[in-house]
């Protein structure tokens, strides 16, 4: 468990940025998404989500935007930037050599 | 919202050092968190109690989230260190290169100062202005100063209205300085212990001229302090970790006191030096325990603390 919380930590703001790429998210709705599309594989300290994203926000990759609901209520939604796709691209490009690296050693029906 | 959450927010908030508006924002922001939470385990089947504690559970300590999400504030760009060091950079030209032997230099120094304080302060007191708003209370010291030294009468005047005034204007940098932290007492105040460690080594007693020599003999090594204190400035903006603000403030002015000293051979007594130190601690302890002590509601009466609804 603790090696793949950890696991999360290393890779957090490539997978809040790839959330925000297809659509503007809230926090609460960012934990849920993960938890949902992982499977429940990705379940984290919630308290730690936040930082992330006010850290990726202070850089300039996602802009957060309060909204008001019908309801009354107001939630921040998070925006990917320009900036914060291109940083994505990189990421993406350099997660998908690095498991293709992985599966070429790892995977025993890969070998000769 | 029940009273364990109510009670969690609190903590965040009175553990979070951000301006206003930033935690204003994020309590907003955490609260909004809650309730969509809160409302999915009640319609669950979980009472409306559990509900909370398990929420909280999920977010983790509220003195965590309140550290880690300072840690995202807390760096500054490279130009905001650079802007906030450089009225040491300045005092440390004034000495290297000698302008301090101009009064035109000096004067365009402490205007420009001046007005770059009175900009930053109604701009919202962002950090880089706190080591400008120290130097800018040395004109203030100064003329107060000066005025001791008129003929006798207007020093009356220096003790019934200007002195009142200073020290109306020193609480009023202090009120608002420490609602927004501590610690930007401590950057503000940093240089003053070595100012006046050179103040006493250059013996501004006796003859000017002897004075005036010795200042031009220390003046090398008073701009190596600035200098110092310009670095440990950019490393502070530039750090995101509390502890290590803190420490790269605290080490810095031990370090250049011990500078001042050496220098300062055989004119710095070692009890003075010890003094020094005792002011340099201060500086830290005094704020802090200042801070703690609005916060507790025990000086709420003298420093204007209200915690935000």
């Amino acid at each position: 468990m603790t090696q793949r919380r950890e696991l999360i930590k290393g890779n957090i703001d490539s997978l809040l940025l790839c959330l925000m790429s297809q659509k503007p998210m809230y926090g609460y709705q960012i934990i849920k998404e993960l938890e949902h599309r992982s499977e429940g594989y990705f379940q984290f300290k919630e308290g730690t989500l936040y930082p992330a994203l006010h850290r990726l926000e202070k850089v300039g990759l996602i802009l957060g935007k309060w909204q008001m609901l019908p309801t009354g209520q107001q939630r921040k939604y998070y925006h990917i930037t320009d900036k914060g796709y291109a940083i994505l691209v990189e990421k993406r490009d350099q997660w998908q050599d690095f498991l293709t690296a992985m599966n070429l050693i790892i995977q025993p029906s890969g070998s000769k | 919202m029940t009273a364990t959450i109510s009670h969690y927010l609190d903590s965040i908030r009175d553990s979070l050092r951000l301006d206003i508006l930033s935690k204003k924002e994020v309590i907003s922001e955490l609260e909004t968190h809650i309730e969509d939470e809160v409302k999915e385990l009640t319609e669950a089947g979980l009472s409306e109690e559990e509900a909370a504690n398990t929420c909280i559970s999920l977010l983790g300590s509220a003195k965590l989230v309140a550290r880690q999400i300072y840690e995202a504030h807390s760096q500054g760009t490279w130009r905001q260190a650079l802007f906030a060091s450089l009225p040491h950079l300045l005092f440390c030209l004034l000495f290297a290169l000698s302008w301090w032997q101009g009064i035109g230099g000096l004067l365009i120094m402490l205007i420009l100062i001046l007005i770059t304080t009175v900009y930053g302060w109604w701009r919202g007191k962002p950090t880089w202005l706190f080591p400008w708003l120290g130097y800018s209370l040395l004109p203030v010291v100064a003329a107060g100063l000066f005025l001791l030294y008129l003929p006798r009468g207007w020093s009356w005047v220096a003790i019934i209205i200007y002195i009142p005034l200073g020290l109306w204007l020193l609480y009023r940098i202090i009120n608002h300085t420490i609602k927004k932290d501590w610690l930007y007492l401590s950057l503000m105040l940093l240089p003053i212990p070595i100012i006046i460690g050179w103040f006493i080594a250059v013996e501004w007693r006796g003859f000017p001229e002897y004075s005036l020599e010795r200042l031009r003999h220390f003046a090398p090594w008073i701009g190596l302090s600035f200098l110092a204190l310009a670095a440990a400035v950019v490393t502070f903006i530039r750090l995101r970790k509390r502890w290590l603000k803190i420490a790269v403030l605290f080490i810095t002015g031990l370090t250049t006191l011990t500078l001042v000293a050496f220098y300062a051979w055989g004119r710095l007594e070692l009890i003075t030096f010890l003094l020094l130190i005792l002011l340099m601690v201060s500086i830290f302890l005094i704020p802090a325990l200042l801070e703690n002590g609005v916060r507790s509601g025990k000086w709420g009466k003298i420093f204007e603390y209200r915690p935000m609804a």
